[in-house]
């Protein structure tokens, strides 16, 4: 029984290293298009360094380059680029 | 030894239990890591050349590019540009064992769209942004065909440049093929838009 707990601890170990980084993947993915996204409008950043959740939809990206911007779609379908201060 | 090796037999059907439960999630990890970075999926006939290369097509379709031309602001002019480069090639008379010319692409705008949907080289924010700055295109080329539009043909050309180089620099590092399809057909996409007959037949 102690065999098989410790053997169910470590499969679940072994998944949660799994797990991570396809959620740090995510993450980079995210950054990548958000950066695309401030490019697509003009708009200076470099590249989004973190990004925080704030709605569904809606994000807050810190750039690189100490711009911040909230990246979200509106009710018509657009994706909207707002400076932040 | 019958016992003994009962016992074995035993201990062995132990440990396989164990390194079943422990591969697992490897499997289940693995099965995840195959259904991520598939980009080729969406490269069907991708060339047997080499994709880092850059496609051949994107050169004769740049100087089709209207800003030295003094045309006038509202003729469709860079439109029968894009046959341009067929006739001299036949005109020259070359014997019938030359190369033949490269056959021109026919313009699927449909399977392009798709494409471009399906595509994982470009994140889904990129994508709807890209969508939005494509109908307002699409809604400058309708003001300009209805008379409308303080715009001439060369801003809107542009304006299309500007676009397709978003689109194919989104493109470029992760979808090659797709890439070199929406650079061989910039010139047959850009005659549907400037001429206001088959721009109309496109809207409807």
């Amino acid at each position: 029984m102690n065999r098989l707990t410790a053997a169910l601890a470590q499969s679940v170990a072994v998944t949660a290293f799994l797990v991570v980084p396809s959620s740090a993947q995510n993450d980079e993915a995210l950054k990548k298009d958000l950066t695309a996204v401030i490019a697509l409008h003009g708009l200076p950043c470099g590249q989004v360094i973190d990004v925080a959740v704030l709605a569904e939809s809606d994000y807050a990206a810190s750039c690189k380059d100490g711009n911040r911007y909230r990246v979200y779609l509106n009710a018509e379908g657009r994706v909207i680029v707002e400076k932040q201060k | 030894m019958q016992h003994e090796a009962g016992i074995w037999v035993h201990h062995m059907n132990r440990r396989i239990a164990y390194a079943a439960v422990l591969m697992l999630p490897l499997l289940l990890g693995a099965g995840c890591a195959r259904g991520k970075p598939d980009t080729s999926a969406s490269e069907p006939e991708a060339a047997a050349t080499d994709p880092r290369t850059p496609p051949p097509a994107a050169k004769p379709s740049v100087p089709a590019t209207p800003r030295s031309t003094p045309a006038p602001a509202r003729a469709p002019a860079p439109a029968p540009r894009a046959k341009d480069p067929a006739p001299p090639a036949a005109s020259k008379g070359a014997p019938a064992t030359a190369k033949p010319p490269a056959a021109a692409p026919t313009l699927d705008l449909t399977a392009l769209k798709e494409r471009l949907k399906d595509t994982k080289a470009i994140g889904i924010f990129s994508k709807i942004t890209l969508k939005n700055q494509v109908d307002d295109l699409l809604d400058q080329f309708r003001a300009y065909h209805q008379g409308k539009a303080k715009l001439t043909m060369i801003d809107l050309r542009r304006s299309y440049e500007l676009m397709m180089m978003k689109v194919l620099s989104l493109l470029q590092d992760e979808d090659q093929a797709l890439a070199s399809d929406i650079v061989s057909s910039r010139e047959a996409i850009w005659g549907l838009l400037a001429d206001p007959k088959k721009f109309a037949a496109l809207q409807g």
